[in-house]
């Protein structure tokens, strides 16, 4: 039997930032028609290593060579000449200008000097509808869904005809229906011979997917899997160099029958329609809903951050209504949103100030801020969510996902919350750090009483850590149901009912 | 909208046919053109000279100066640049124009590419400070208005470079069918310009660089490439500016262009360019530079002090934004 020769070979290659040693001494190859996974925990070179194949970074050693032949890339340009494109895990899109042209962004359609529209947006349109066909080609970026625009970027990775596609974390924004189409889009990309780089957190979809995967952990090559062989639990033993911790929260009863916030009759327009919901003391209710059912609109109404047409709000028994997140804070009900990097941190600052910036009042002495004591009990805080760290006067931008968003939960115990609401509280999280979450808002619920909300596109999360899950769709709760009865397959089905 | 059945929340953003009015509104230069449009109203009723012939060429041309400035500086704030030394390479510009034509003996009619292509070096200098070496544009222009001015000074010593001659003083001061040559000027380059952002690779990348430097380089973008063109050509366009002025007044005066840079600025905005970049269109830019010369024009016509104009521009300029914001939140 012959082998076909690789597409895309990336030999021995090394990068630092500095001292700091992101890939060591890593191989590997790509055949066309080929899906290859790179699976890791965050910090594990996976994007560095993407990064380097599609020219963003140059590596410290090693080299690349495509169709057997060395290339050195100095620019992503140079890759997307020898047919290499990416489609990143930050969005990374014009806003102001249409999806149409930002598909074509720096490859407009035309003669030499004057661009062809008609063209051009006909090209446009074709590759859009490869990957989805319900986005206007018109709209203004600016006006999308994150997941609206996660497939725009999808899009223009495939316009530029590439051989060699890179997918990083394509499918962190999307939900059910969209990640179905877009398994199927990159299937019937490897069909026609072109081949793929594929990263994601999400190993069901990498085992389905993958002809190969290949695990990196701290920047080293710890082996690769046929996907036959990759079990779930295998691939997180590699990805973590060991035994994974347990999945599921226990199922439990609450101790208390106490209802602490109690919604009635919730409608604002264009976003949600007569939400009525209760969530008891202690517990944690899992929103489950594709972007757009109007989950995270629903948040933002009962935080204050937006003004409901219609209906009440109760929190432990008295009628609430915010006129802004302000008081709603001081009430006790916490909002903690989807994108962590653009509403939750801020970057220049330290975890310290960070984790204590929101409760400065509590520390200020009569000309100065005690920040002695402040440091102590965010070290405390820190301590009882395990979070690892340095220094607290490290930048917050210093730490991985995981511990980012532990400090940031960690921000709100330092008031007295009654009620704390999640909107996607491990997106982009790897395996363990998601389960030491899950744990720590477990045992939030048991030890301070606190009451949570998840709202995740994640059903295995909310099976995993919700005690009762509501569905909601196209605006309205379609159900809520026990964590004792309910399974994807049910999930899914009240969802369409 | 509050018609909008909440059923059919499920289709993203439902494709509303959207009316003619909505459009306009929708569109950056909407307000810039109601104040002109309203202002020109109410200046005709209480005026009986502002439409005049004379009357409107004289407002075109105190648009034209200002506003081939503006054109450049649009180009800069697109890229998401700012570019603070186009007055000064204005006047700087003009001298060195005056003095190739006055001591160089330049022939007259090359004189003005001579001096555009000087004012592109000007702005060149800039690019390669900001797109070059990633130096933020505000304080390096800040550096280099000093420069260029202070340049004018020390070659001048402060006094005019005159007389320059009949022969080139057609760009300044000639007409054809009655229209200011540089008025002429001005709107042949703001075509062109238009025709640029619109149609070449060259003008839709600089929209990409403003909106999104990042998206573009991953895009393959030459990303310092547009950002050094656009300050070159910002500085090109204020040269142009420059050397028409030079040649209306017969003299390359030291102080020209001083007091450009906020009317090129101030036009920019009103015409609804965003100073974040990515945002904004030459039609805004040519209607902001109209309305500051029709605003300038028509404080004198009511004989209003001088001194109050720049109270109103400030006040007209906060209006602006304070529409633009209500355009935002609509």
């Amino acid at each position: 039997m012959n082998t076909p020769a690789p597409v895309f070979e990336a030999r021995r290659v090394s990068k630092s930032f500095g001292p700091v040693s992101a890939l060591k001494d890593v191989s590997i190859t790509l055949f066309p028609g080929e899906v290859h996974s790179i699976i890791g925990e965050n910090g594990a070179g996976k994007s560095t290593l993407m990064n380097i194949i599609c020219g963003r970074f140059q590596p410290t050693e090693g080299q690349l060579f495509v169709d057997g032949k060395e290339v050195h890339f100095h620019l992503p340009k140079d890759a997307q000449a020898h047919g290499i494109a990416i489609a990143p895990q930050e969005i990374s899109l014009v806003p102001h200008l249409s999806v149409a042209e930002n598909i074509m962004l720096g490859a407009h359609c035309g003669p030499a000097l004057s661009i062809d529209w008609r063209k051009t947006r006909a090209e446009a349109t074709r590759h859009l509808h490869e990957v989805d066909n319900s986005i206007d080609p018109a709209a203004r970026v600016s006006s999308l869904s994150k997941a609206q625009q996660q497939l725009v970027q999808i899009a223009r990775a495939a316009a530029t005809e590439a051989r060699v596609l890179i997918f990083d974390e394509p499918t962190a924004t999307l939900t059910y229906r969209e990640e179905e189409t877009l398994m199927s889009y990159i299937e019937a990309l490897a069909r026609e011979g072109r081949s793929a780089f594929y990263i994601s957190h999400r190993l069901d979809e990498v085992r389905r997917l993958s002809h190969r995967i290949t695990v990196l952990r701290d920047g080293v090559h710890v082996g690769e899997l046929a996907p036959e062989e990759a079990s779930r639990e295998r691939m997180v033993t590699m990805m973590a160099g060991r035994p994974p911790k347990a999945g599921a929260q226990p199922l439990r009863d609450l101790p208390s029958t106490d209802t602490v916030l109690k919604v009635e009759g919730l409608t604002r327009a264009h976003e949600f329609r007569d939400l009525s919901f209760s969530l008891r003391k202690g517990e944690i209710l899992g929103v489950s809903g594709l972007v757009g059912s109007g989950r995270t609109e629903m948040a933002k109404c009962i935080f204050g951050a937006t003004r409901a047409d219609a209906g009440r709000i109760e929190l432990n028994g008295k009628p609430v209504s915010f006129r802004g997140p302000l008081e709603a804070i001081r009430a006790g009900v916490i909002y903690l949103p989807e994108e962590r990097k653009q509403e939750g941190i801020f970057p220049l600052l330290s975890i310290a100030e960070n984790t204590g910036l929101p409760t400065l009042d509590r520390f200020t002495g009569l000309l100065h801020l005690r920040n002695r004591d402040m440091m102590a009990e965010v070290e405390k805080l820190a301590g009882q969510m395990k979070a690892k760290f340095n220094s607290l006067r490290d930048p917050i931008t210093s730490l991985s996902g995981g511990n980012q968003q532990k400090f940031i939960i960690a921000r709100w115990l330092m008031r007295d919350a009654h009620v704390l609401i999640m909107d996607e509280p491990t997106r982009g999280i790897d395996v363990n750090a998601k389960f030491e979450i899950q744990s720590v808002l477990r045992k939030l619920t048991e030890e301070r009483g606190l009451s949570i909300i998840v709202i995740s596109s994640e059903m295995e999360e909310l099976l995993d850590v919700a005690d009762r899950i509501m569905v909601m769709h196209e605006g309205k709760v379609k159900g809520a149901i026990d964590r004792r009865e309910a399974s994807q397959e049910g999930l899914l089905q009240m969802a369409m009912s | 909208m509050a018609s909008a059945n909440t059923s059919e929340l499920s289709t993203p953003a439902p494709r509303r046919q959207a009316s003619l009015l909505s459009r306009f509104w929708a569109w950056e230069g909407s307000g810039v053109l109601v104040a002109l449009v309203a202002l020109t109203a109410a200046l005709t009723l209480a005026t009986d000279n502002f439409l005049s012939a004379y009357n409107v060429s004289v407002v075109l041309r105190q648009a034209a100066f200002v506003g081939l400035v503006a054109l450049g500086q649009t180009l800069v704030l697109l890229v998401g640049g700012i570019d603070l030394s186009v007055g000064a390479a204005a006047g700087l510009s003009s001298i060195v124009g005056a003095i190739a034509l006055t001591q160089w003996g330049i022939h007259p009619y090359l004189i003005i590419p001579f001096t555009m292509f000087f004012g592109f070096a000007l702005g060149a200098l800039n690019g390669v400070f900001v797109a070059g070496l990633r130096l933020n544009p505000f304080i390096v222009t800040l550096a280099t208005w000093e420069i260029f001015a202070g340049l004018t000074l020390v070659i001048t010593k402060g006094y005019p470079i005159r007389p320059l001659g009949d022969q080139f003083g057609i760009f300044g001061k000639g007409e054809i069918w009655g229209i200011p040559v540089p008025v002429i000027i001005f709107f042949a380059s703001a075509i062109f310009l238009i025709w640029m952002l619109r149609q070449t690779r060259f003008g839709r990348n600089i929209f990409a660089v403003g909106g999104n430097r990042d998206a573009a380089i991953l895009a393959g973008i030459r990303v310092r490439l547009v950002e050094f063109t656009a300050f070159g050509m910002a500085g090109m366009f204020a040269a142009l500016a420059g050397i028409l002025f030079a040649s209306r007044m017969d003299a390359g005066q030291p102080s020209v262009g001083e007091g450009w840079l906020m009317g090129a600025i101030t036009a920019a905005i009103l015409g609804g360019t965003s100073l974040r970049g990515g945002q904004g269109s030459i039609v805004g830019t040519v209607l902001g530079a109209l309305l500051l010369a029709v605003l300038g024009n028509g404080t004198v016509l009511l004989n209003v002090s001088g001194f109050w104009q720049r109270v109103i521009v400030g006040g007209v300029v906060l209006v602006a934004v304070l529409v633009d914001l209500l355009r935002r939140k609509d």
